[in-house]
């Protein structure tokens, strides 16, 4: 069976697992358990071509480039038996499959504009699906969670602002891929355990290079007295040259700012906003 | 010692070297560049490398798992700048190495050797850091411009050497063939190999009668030539003896190695029309030159177009008639991140090498560099093409050439200087 898989060249290359395991020390997952909730995250590298084909196939598209297929971020409420993760397949599979909301690069109609003179016969856009990665996963619920209800809550941000100390942090990229040298589209996930509290950041972040620049947050805020959990979602987009124009009348690194999602963040008009809220049984 | 050597061996300590050098770099460079064709012809043996991205220090690795300049002979297929922290060092040390000892350093552009990507992708920004000015960056960039575009590996052998250190006990092998010759080895870091491959030996009796009998077989039967000393590689793409669609390329059993940064181009149907490409130019977003530096292999039939809206992919049908028409055995290319360090698509037409281990310093992935090696036969045999080749289907496929036996040494990412790098645990902030 080995022999055949090796002799036919097209499977993917073998390295052996201890190779890796040298190159990567394998972690175990990191975790941390407070006032009845779990918190654990797993960090691990990029996805090697079997595993790749495989989410290939699951997928029906083609995973980024820098595809973290084992990373995760998990809370656990294990007395109601709530509890959300976010890993990059779920994140993945509510990216437009369609190519009905397509972004083109920003040279595309120049490129095809030549392109069509000298290959009329190569039209087809193969296997089209929205390549900038652009999701608006909020996390994978556990089977037994109770529903959100939707809310007009804020997350309270003065309970987050106090210089509690901080007992957990992590943060684990689930994406990103280099649109082709066009940008970055990245989704990752911070989160921060406080003695009281816990708030959780997944963010969905994308610059086409003269084109947009696209802002997706989930934030997930769990009391653990009251088991009070909120999560929000918020989307925010721009095309690429009045954010410029923005940033170049103030005085910063605009090429800097351009990358700094924190700072976009502020600047980008929101699109959308929902919060829901579950309070869960003790 | 020379000044060129004084400044390998300080670039070889990531220290820069002053301006003033830099810009006398490369204008040397330039004026050796401008000398090599599109495609550089280059001789087994060679070691082909991947993406480096700036990162230096696995740089360094590399050529410790591979041997040293001059002693390895090594082509790289470009993509030397942006991303990591020290391109300047990366670069310029492969652009001394190239000027030092030119037959033995190949280097071919990538498509981040551009100014437009540069600017974007940290290499301008890294030249104004360390210099205080663009004026290294533009220096760089006209070097980038007389970077040929692709490269023809010829001579190398059907055939690898056993390494011969094999891990017995954890060697995932094909069990070695009656008289099987080894096709490809896989080697980890430390020269241990990790997987063998070996395929049965295509030659029937009668070729190997003619074999015996030609001691010294001239390469090309068209060319008659009975010259000593190193071969004349006749009939390879662009000698002129191409065209006559019976395969006069694949006059050495194995086929020439065609290395390009990117893919195939709907433009190019044969290595020579590559050589009538004006180079001396930026990347242009579209056309030939840029298709060879951006297109991608991709599990599609025919040509097809990239979802992006530039740019192209190209499927196993074309990679096989472009092989078979320019009497190639194999394209080697780099461009797309591989977790393994390589990846052979299309039943071996085609590889991807990749050469920057844990790529962002965060990716975790190994790297390879691929070896091949020199015909033991001095140049190889005839082909007699007598229709014992097409074992497989039955079907005597006259120009069938073989491809040439593949050493992978696959490498990790250096225990470097730390200075500069993203910190490996995250820095708890009280992010909102």
């Amino acid at each position: 069976m080995v022999e055949e898989r090796i002799m036919n060249s097209r499977s993917a290359p073998a390295v052996p697992p201890t190779m890796h395991a040298a190159v990567y020390p394998t972690k175990r997952p990191q975790e941390i358990s407070v006032q009845g909730f779990r918190i654990s995250t797993q960090k691990l590298p990029i996805l090697k071509a079997d595993p790749i084909e495989e989410m290939t196939r699951k997928l029906g598209i083609a995973p980024p480039e820098m595809i973290f297929g084992d990373n995760y971020v998990m809370i656990e409420h294990e007395k109601s038996g709530w509890g959300i993760n976010f890993n990059s397949f779920d994140a993945l599979d509510r990216v437009d499959k369609t190519g009905q909301s397509m972004l083109q690069v920003a040279y595309s109609k120049e490129w095809q504009k030549s392109r069509e003179k000298t290959h009329e016969g190569i039209k087809e856009v193969v296997k089209p699906f929205d390549w900038s990665y652009s999701t608006d996963y909020m996390g994978t619920l556990s089977p037994k969670a109770p529903p959100f209800e939707e809310t007009s809550d804020p997350i309270p941000i003065e309970l987050l602002t106090r210089p509690d100390p901080i007992l957990f942090f992590d943060e684990v990229v689930l994406y990103e891929d280099e649109l082709a040298d066009n940008g970055i589209a990245m989704l990752s996930c911070k989160i921060r355990v406080m003695p009281e509290r816990l708030l959780l950041l997944t963010r969905f972040f994308m610059r086409l290079d003269n084109v947009l620049i696209r802002l997706r947050d989930t934030r997930v805020y769990v009391d653990f007295a009251t088991r009070e959990v909120i999560r929000e979602y918020q989307s925010k987009e721009c095309e690429y040259e009045k954010v410029r124009q923005t940033l170049a009348n103030t005085r910063g690194d605009v090429p800097a700012l351009m990358r700094d999602a924190n700072r976009l963040s502020e600047i980008l008009p929101l699109v959308e906003k929902r919060s829901e809220r579950v309070v869960l049984d003790g | 010692m020379s000044d060129l050597d004084r400044a390998i061996e300080q670039l070889r300590a990531c220290r820069l070297i002053p301006e003033s050098q830099v810009r006398e770099l490369c204008y040397k460079a330039r004026e050796l560049l401008i000398e090599e064709g599109n495609v550089v012809s280059v001789d087994a043996p060679v070691t082909i490398c991947g993406d480096i991205h700036g990162q230096f220090h696995d740089l360094m690795e590399l050529f410790r798992v591979g041997g040293d300049v001059p002693d390895t002979n090594y082509l790289f297929m470009g993509d030397f700048v942006d991303r990591g922290f020290y391109s300047l060092e990366s670069f310029l040390l492969l652009l001394c190495l190239k000027v030092r000892y030119p037959d033995r350093m190949t280097l071919i552009r990538g498509n981040h050797e551009s100014r437009q990507i540069t600017t974007v992708y940290g290499f301008y920004d890294e030249c104004i850091r360390k210099y205080g000015s663009a004026n290294v960056w533009r220096y760089c960039c006209e070097v980038f411009d007389y970077l040929a575009l692709g490269a023809i590996v010829l001579g190398a052998s059907s055939e690898l050497e056993p390494t011969g250190s094999g891990m017995n006990d954890t060697t995932q092998s094909t069990m070695p063939i009656d008289d099987g010759e080894l096709e490809t080895e896989v080697l980890n870091s430390r020269g241990e190999v990790t997987m063998s491959t070996y395929r049965q030996r295509q030659r029937a009796a009668s070729d190997i009668s003619t074999d015996t009998q030609n001691i010294s077989p001239p390469r090309d039967i068209s060319s008659g030539s009975t010259q000593t000393g190193p071969p004349i590689r006749n009939g390879v793409p662009g000698t002129g003896a191409s065209g006559d669609g019976n395969g006069s390329l694949a006059t050495s059993r194995t086929g020439a190695v065609l290395c390009v940064h990117g893919g195939l181009s709907p433009l190019i149907d044969s290595v020579d029309k590559i050589r009538l490409i004006d180079r001396k130019q930026e990347v242009p977003h579209e056309g030939a030159m840029c298709d060879l530096l951006w297109s991608d292999p991709d599990e599609i039939e025919g040509w097809g177009l990239s979802p992006r809206g530039a740019g192209f992919l190209f499927g196993g049908d074309i990679v096989k008639s472009f092989n078979h028409l320019n009497g190639l055995s194999l394209v080697a290319r780099a461009h797309q991140l591989v977790m393994e360090g390589y990846k052979e698509m299309f039943d071996g037409g085609i590889v991807t090498v990749w050469s920057a281990p844990n790529y962002c310093y965060r990716c975790g992935n190994v790297a390879a560099i691929l070896e091949l090696g020199e015909d033991a036969n001095n140049g190889g045999t005839v082909s007699r093409s007598n229709g014992e080749y097409g074992r497989s289907n039955g079907v005597g496929e006259l120009n069938t050439v073989v491809s040439p036996g593949r050493r992978y040494r696959v490498f990790e990412a250096a225990a470097q200087d730390t200075r500069g790098m993203p910190a490996k645990k995250p820095v708890a902030d009280y992010f909102l």
